[in-house]
């Protein structure tokens, strides 16, 4: 077990590495640079002087190398140095912004679970009836409406029509938690859509298969009440790859909220990722893509433990 | 609302929002709540980061001179200024001017703020014109005496400038920290990324101002956020109004527009691409365009034609011939087209970014135009920060451009025209026109008002017929209020960015 | 194969109009007109014009065509690659899997706008860039799901077989591992189509997708949004385009993998019998346990309705062993499974009764039978390792089993537990009550399975093919095991197998099917020295003995739906005769058993003459 987790472990280092090797290179081959592009805001010409003295600053004038052993070096030392555009600390902004984003997909998934498997399992328990063609129709409609659509609705009817709720923005938790919530309730909804589409059809393929399995056939023999079959029995050996399918989405949304952040204004922290992309701003980019792909290493390997506690099969494999 | 009431109703409904009272943030009194169309990158006094910054660093900050609500001049920190001779201009500042760590302003904090401007190492967007200062003198604690190289009659403009404001010398330095500015509010807060908090200087130099006893300032990058935020009552000011809101927000009793136009949509080029190098084919692309049409696509009709330089009517310097000499002419664009020995068009690109709307949708009507005329111009939208470093090393055809002058004195132009300058993306590239530089140096050091609108108006007719340039479109800039906020302005043309600082005077409820 | 025509039907067309976009006569997509924009519908133009006059039903389907282009174009490249290499990594394992696996969980650390944002801005915009983008960001999807697969193939039997017989892995790959991968994905395939589309329209909202002027319905959304306010309706066409599309694409794949991995699919029906006979005829007089009467089983088919089991009657007695016995497809096992209410969906109880202390099973409501299941009346299946949930304990199973009949304490049943796992001769049984199915062997795990259904003390225990799937000594303890248990409790057993060795070892009476029939039953001893039906004689001379080389019976059982008229043994019968097909041979008393045929005189003449 131990030697399973270091491997785990050592593997993930590597990948986040390689990540990290990906996104520097890449960055720097893109066409433009930050010294350049922050003094050439607002569509005014900069004065190339200016340019070449903050080039300079920023440490840009140096060769593609040593730029790269620095910021390996610094990265050893667990510093994510700091943003090009304003100094700003990039740990801080990635410890503000980090918890928003995670809030965000959390909640959403919290939304997805809680209506995706019941429903799921109910379309799975009647199949081919009109319940499960509306229900697998609805899920395909959620996933073909595009996220920044829904969002642009939620927001026209909540907020403009209805006046039930701001139209966006943020306030911390511990200001006040009412307004936060609130503030929550759109956002993760419109995450919730994609999310809520796959857990549905996830389910109801897992339900449907173990199902026909035989050990529900000597669930059914021994005389259990069908609540007991399916929750222990048919459920219980479904949520395995619902599970698998849902961290893999997760994962995914870790830097993909950009547009639900765009369209209800939810500080998260894809935003910055796409301004620093946009900015060029190199360490602010490499942070947050090094901060993501922890997390998503940290999550599979949650992930691998919690599969292990519920396949025992993989447990002893 | 008392929290009694809160919980009571807490208690009785289950979901948010089921509940009847509307859940946004409540509006404080005197506290203006703004919404920007971006969080500014940095607010650093002398750097160029944006036009939300500076907004923001209206507020914060204060130069020598400012512009009033009419567009005039109007002194701050100095009082009164005079120029004794061509090259030397005098400021007297006033007597009650304090820092907002406390300090008088003194003449030497004067000048050192413009050395620090010229200095090696600045990276100040004035720099330029800060290195065209050959020496200050401070007579006296109050007097600043400014010597220039050269005659400047433009000096006391961009002293005007939101990136030539003063700070104090006795600011913190350090990583991440500001510098004390002059200005009528100061920043108590920021959530980065998210809002400015702002709060009244109480010793700021203008008696009973500003009326507001603060500011706060959230960002919302989509403008259809923005818009509702306002009409939701979330914020009660905003900028950047999406101009396809315009005529709701105008029809709607419980807001108010206030729009001038200001900047404007224009055109450049690479001359030493083939073809382009030569003036009539330029002056027929100018002559094939169909403005209204980009007024109408781009901006919902909020805007006007640009068929010529980009000086604002209404201005001294304006002369409604010379401002339609682009007008659209499709024979004449032909015509040209076969002088210049390429009557069946030729092949193209148009280089604008996918990421703003309003330069995708110029460049689609641009394209379409052009086709027209049988000049086959195929799109290139990269990311904004691809197509400014493309524009900055000339590797591109013709190129769609949007910005607005420095301030409403024909000298704005030269950044626009001026080839003698370092190549950028404002301009275009490789086209050097040498009368039209003589003339923007003329105008510059001319001090008589007629000799200077003489040397303008033959610098309009020259830029005619050269097309260093061709002007496509002035867009509306507008702002959006709830009708409580009083005291609030937008000025008018290239000034329309300096609006934040009539929030001085402005009041709410 | 009929739920493929509807969403085929509508993908065909929706890629045809597509396709045909040249061909139609539709105004230029790209042509502005901006003195009519956002105009409503009108002549030339039916849906109306966009933000800059151009026709909207003219760039939708022009649209359509960029859209569907990247959506297939990134899905299908994702696919082919992604399967590929999820073959390679799953089958050869060590190096190639590492490089496969790792190589997707460096893509999937990349948040799909970065990816996107950066290719795009290296290469620049457009349909090329977008699909590479759009294929790599698939391509992990397609990986994991074949990986898993093929690991999962690895260890089945099929594949096992034919790598014995030295098939090479490309053809193992190609031709065993992959139709059976096929399912997974197409349903994969189908909602990488869908996010292709979707995606698609989000980068095109950031700038980042397909470039104008060319349409493209996720830029028809981008431009639509800004006008939402003037012009509500352009926001739909491009939308419900969309909608359609994703939905048809859905519809199609999982039709696709229902054809591929066929599962019946049915609503659950009101039974036959409680549609034609109302009332509930008087239970007979009898000391028999359970007394099946004409039992007809039916299940509905794309090719017709058949019956499997028809007109079954048979007795067992308190301590009796009764085998059924027959060939596969005989319906022996839906006959146990109709007694127990375990039928499939898809069949249903057409006719007969089955009478168990004085009630009939048969008619029985869901709750009342759901006492008796695992109670009084219990099951052992075939297959021990699927029989088992493999998440739970065993130990946790037993428990389970008889905490759903007896209000004790869960550690009661426990304990319960563990003395059934000695009782069945489960060595160590403390400790194997807290192992997990796989952790035991398939004989050990048949025991639990005997376990489970003594441990509510059955009055009547059925045990359909219990040691068909173990080998011959665990097969021998398992028969001795149930022969204790039978001696000790009294239970009567209905024992199911095709295997006569075993009928002769423990049953008293056997009942042999053939087709859906019962062609003779009787006391064992008697039936095996002197078979009267021909295919019971036919049974015994194909069982080998000893030197005697054993005799194959020609032909094949008819599948079905295509049962022979009359005698459904005829065709294969030596003894048969015209009279044989005129109709179905009654199942007449002869010699103290049950015998279907009407040729016996016949026979025993051969007989005595032979």
């Amino acid at each position: 077990m131990l030697l399973w987790a270091a491997r785990r472990v050592v593997v993930s280092l590597v990948l986040i590495w390689t990540v990290a090797t990906v996104v520097f290179t890449v960055i720097h081959l893109v066409p433009g640079d930050p010294a350049e592009l922050l003094l050439s805001s607002g569509g005014v010409a900069p004065d190339p002087a200016a340019v070449a003295e903050l080039r300079e600053r920023l440490g840009l004038d140096r060769p593609f190398l040593v730029q790269y052993g620095d910021f390996l070096s610094r990265l050893a030392r667990g510093d994510l140095g700091t943003s090009m555009i304003d100094d700003h600390p990039i740990m801080d902004e990635v410890l503000l912004r980090l918890p928003r984003t995670l809030e965000l997909i959390a909640a959403g998934a919290v939304l997805a679970v809680m209506i995706g498997i019941p429903v799921g399992t109910e379309a799975a328990l009647r199949r081919g009836t009109v319940f499960d063609r509306a229900t697998s129709a609805t899920a395909a409609l959620l996933l073909a409406v595009p996220i920044f659509v829904v969002g642009t609705l939620l927001v026209l009817v909540f907020a403009q029509w209805l006046r039930w709720m701001p139209a966006g923005g943020y306030v911390p938790l511990a200001r006040d938690p009412w307004q936060h919530l609130t503030l929550l309730t759109m956002p993760a909804l419109a995450i919730a859509k994609g999310l809520v589409a796959v857990v549905f059809r996830m389910t109801r393929a897992a339900v449907l298969d173990s199902l026909s399995r035989d050990f529900v056939r000597t669930a059914r023999a021994k005389g259990l009440s069908p609540a007991r079959i399916l929750v222990h029995h048919v459920v219980r050996n479904a949520i395995i790859p619902v599970l698998t399918v849902l961290a893999l989405h997760m994962g995914t949304l870790l830097g993909g909220t950009v547009l639900v952040e765009y369209v209800f204004n939810w500080p998260g922290l894809s935003t910055p990722l796409l301004k620093a992309v946009e900015a060029r701003d190199y360490p602010m980019v490499i942070g947050i893509v090094l901060t993501i792909s922890v997390l998503f290493v940290a999550l599979n390997l949650v992930m691998d433990l919690v599969y292990a506690a519920l396949d025992p099969r993989i447990r002893h494999a | 609302m008392t929290p009694t009431r809160r919980s009571l109703l807490a208690a009785g409904a289950a979901l948010p929002f089921l509940r009847a009272w509307p859940a946004r943030a409540q509006r404080q009194t005197g506290v203006l709540r703004f919404g920007l169309s971006s969080f500014p990158p940095s607010i650093q006094p002398w750097v160029n980061t944006g036009t939300a910054a500076a907004t923001v660093k209206l507020l914060i900050h204060r130069g020598l001179v400012s512009f009033a609500p009419d567009g005039s001049l109007r002194g701050e920190l100095a009082e009164a200024w005079s120029n004794d001779s061509p090259t030397s201009w005098t400021f007297r500042l006033r007597e009650n001017a304090l820092f907002q760590n406390g300090d008088r302003v003194t003449a030497e904090d004067i000048r050192w703020n413009l050395e620090q401007m010229a200095s090696e190492r600045s990276t100040a967007y004035h720099r330029a014109q800060a290195q065209r200062i050959a020496r200050i003198e401070t007579p006296d604690a109050r007097t600043v005496r400014i010597v220039t190289a050269e005659p400047m009659v433009t000096l006391p403009l961009w002293c005007a400038s939101y990136h030539m404001m003063m700070v104090s010398p006795r600011s913190p330095t350090g990583a991440g920290s500001l510098p004390v500015g002059a200005g009528p509010f100061v920043l108590k807060g920021q959530e980065r990324g998210v809002s400015l908090d702002l709060e009244a200087f109480d010793r700021y130099y203008k008696p009973g101002l500003p009326r507001l006893r603060g500011i706060r300032m959230v960002a919302y990058a989509d403008e259809n956020l923005r818009v509702a935020a306002l009409q939701a009552g979330d914020v009660d000011l905003i900028e950047y109004v999406p101009w396809q809101a315009m005529a709701s927000i105008e029809a709607d009793p419980k807001l108010r527009l206030d729009a001038t136009d200001g900047p404007f949509m224009y055109l450049v080029f690479n001359a030493t691409r083939p073809h382009l190098g030569d003036a009539r084919i330029r002056r027929a692309i100018a002559h094939a365009i169909k403005r209204e049409e980009i007024v109408k696509a781009a901006f919902f009709g909020r805007g006007s034609p640009l068929e010529g330089l980009p000086l604002m009517p209404g201005s001294a310097f304006h002369d409604p011939e010379l401002a339609s000499g682009w007008r659209y002419d499709p024979a004449r664009a032909r015509a040209l087209l076969a002088e210049a020995g390429v009557p069946n068009g030729f092949t193209t690109s148009i280089l604008a970014t996918a990421q703003y709307g309003m330069h995708k949708d110029t460049a689609e009507v641009v394209q379409q135009n052009l086709a027209a005329v049988g000049i086959q111009a195929e799109l290139r939208l990269p990311d904004w920060a691809t197509r400014v470093t493309l524009g900055n090393r000339g590797q591109y055809d013709i190129a769609v451009m949007g910005t607005t002058t420095e301030n409403n004195d024909p000298d704005g132009l030269s950044t626009l025209i001026d080839g003698s300058l370092a190549p950028s993306f404002v301009r275009s590239f490789g086209l050097r026109v040498p009368r039209i530089e003589e003339l923007l140096a003329a105008g510059r050091a001319e001090f008589d008002g007629g000799k200077r609108r003489a040397i303008y108006a033959e610098l309009q007719r020259i830029a005619l017929a050269e097309a260093p340039i061709v002007g496509l479109a002035w867009r509306s800039q507008g702002y959006a209020m709830t009708p409580e906020v009083k005291g609030f302005k937008a000025l008018g043309g290239a000034l329309n960015f300096y609006s934040g600082i009539t929030l001085e005077e402005a009041s709410i409820g | 194969m009929r739920r493929l025509a509807v969403p085929g039907a509508l993908v065909a067309a929706i890629v045809l109009i597509a396709l045909a976009a040249p061909l139609l006569d539709l105004p230029d997509p790209v042509r502005q007109d901006v003195a009519r924009r956002l105009s409503g519908p009108g002549p030339g133009s039916p849906l109306g014009r966009d933000e800059f006059g151009r026709d909207v039903l003219s760039r939708l389907i022009w649209g359509a065509r960029a859209s569907l282009t990247v959506a297939f174009a990134s899905a299908g490249i994702a696919c082919a690659l992604g399967t590929l290499l999820g073959l390679l990594g799953g089958w050869f394992r060590g190096l190639g899997e590492l490089l496969a696996l790792r190589s997707m969980d460096i893509v999937l650390c990349f948040p799909p706008i970065l990816l996107a944002l950066l290719v795009v801005t290296l290469l620049g915009p457009g349909t090329a860039t977008l699909i590479l983008v759009l294929s790599i960001l698939f391509l992990p999807g397609f990986v994991r799901v074949t990986y898993a697969e093929v690991l999962s193939a690895r260890s089945h039997d099929y594949v096992e077989a034919v790598r014995a017989l030295g098939a090479g892995p490309l053809r193992i790959l190609l031709v065993t591992v992959l139709p059976n991968v096929a399912g997974p994905i197409l349903v994969q395939l189908s909602l990488a189509v869908a996010a292709a589309v979707v995606l698609e329209s989000g980068l095109s909202f950031l700038g980042l997708g397909v470039v104008p002027p060319e349409p493209s319905w996720g830029l028809m959304i981008r431009g639509a949004r800004a006008t939402m306010a003037q012009a509500p309706l352009l926001l739909l066409w491009p939308c419900a385009a969309l909608t359609v599309t994703i939905l048809a694409m859905n519809l199609l794949c999982d039709a696709l993998r229902d054809w591929v991995d066929p599962r019946t699919a049915a609503a659950v029906r009101l039974r036959a019998i409680d549609r034609v006979l109302p009332g509930l005829l008087p239970p007979p007089r009898s000391d028999a346990v359970l007394k099946v009467e004409g039992l007809t089983v039916e299940i509905d088919t794309p090719a017709g309705v058949i019956r499997p089991v028809e007109d079954v009657s048979l007795a067992v007695g308190p301590g009796e062993t009764v085998a059924i016995v027959g060939e596969s497809g005989s319906g022996k096992s839906l006959t146990a499974a109709a007694v127990m209410g375990l039928l499939p969906p898809a069949a249903r109880v057409a006719a007969g009764a089955a009478w168990f202390d004085g009630v009939d099973l048969l008619r029985l409501h869901e709750t009342a039978l759901r006492q008796l299941r695992g109670n009084a009346i219990a099951m052992v299946f075939q297959d021990p390792m699927s029989s088992l949930n493999p998440v739970h304990r065993t130990g946790d199973q037993v428990a389970e089993a008889i905490l759903a009949h007896r209000p004790i304490t869960a550690a009661a049943a426990r304990r319960e537990a563990v003395a059934l796992f000695r009782r069945v001769g489960i060595a160590d049984p403390e400790r194997r009550s807290r192992a997990f199915p796989h952790e035991m062997s398939g004989g050990m795990r048949q025991r639990v399975m005997i376990a489970i259904a003594i441990a509510n003390k059955p009055r009547l225990l059925i045990a359909d093919e219990p040691t068909t799937a173990l080998d011959v000594t665990v097969q021998a303890q398992i028969l001795d095991l149930l022969a204790d248990l039978r001696r000790e409790t009294g239970m009567a057993v209905v024992f199911i197998t095709h295997n006569l060795g075993l009928v002769a070892e423990i049953a008293d009476r056997v009942v042999v099917m053939y087709a859906g029939q019962v062609v003779e039953q009787g006391d064992t001893a008697s039936v095996f020295a002197r078979p009267l039906h021909p295919y019971t004689r036919a049974l015994l001379a194909a069982v080998p003995e000893g030197e005697a080389k054993p005799e194959a019976i020609p032909g094949t059982v008819p599948p079905p739906h295509a049962l022979p008229p009359g005698c459904r043994f005829a065709p294969r019968c030596p003894h048969a005769a015209p009279a044989c097909a005129a109709g179905v041979p009654p199942l007449a008393p002869q010699e103290g058993r049950h015998v279907r045929c009407v040729r016996l005189d016949v026979m025993r003449g051969e007989t005595a003459s032979a």
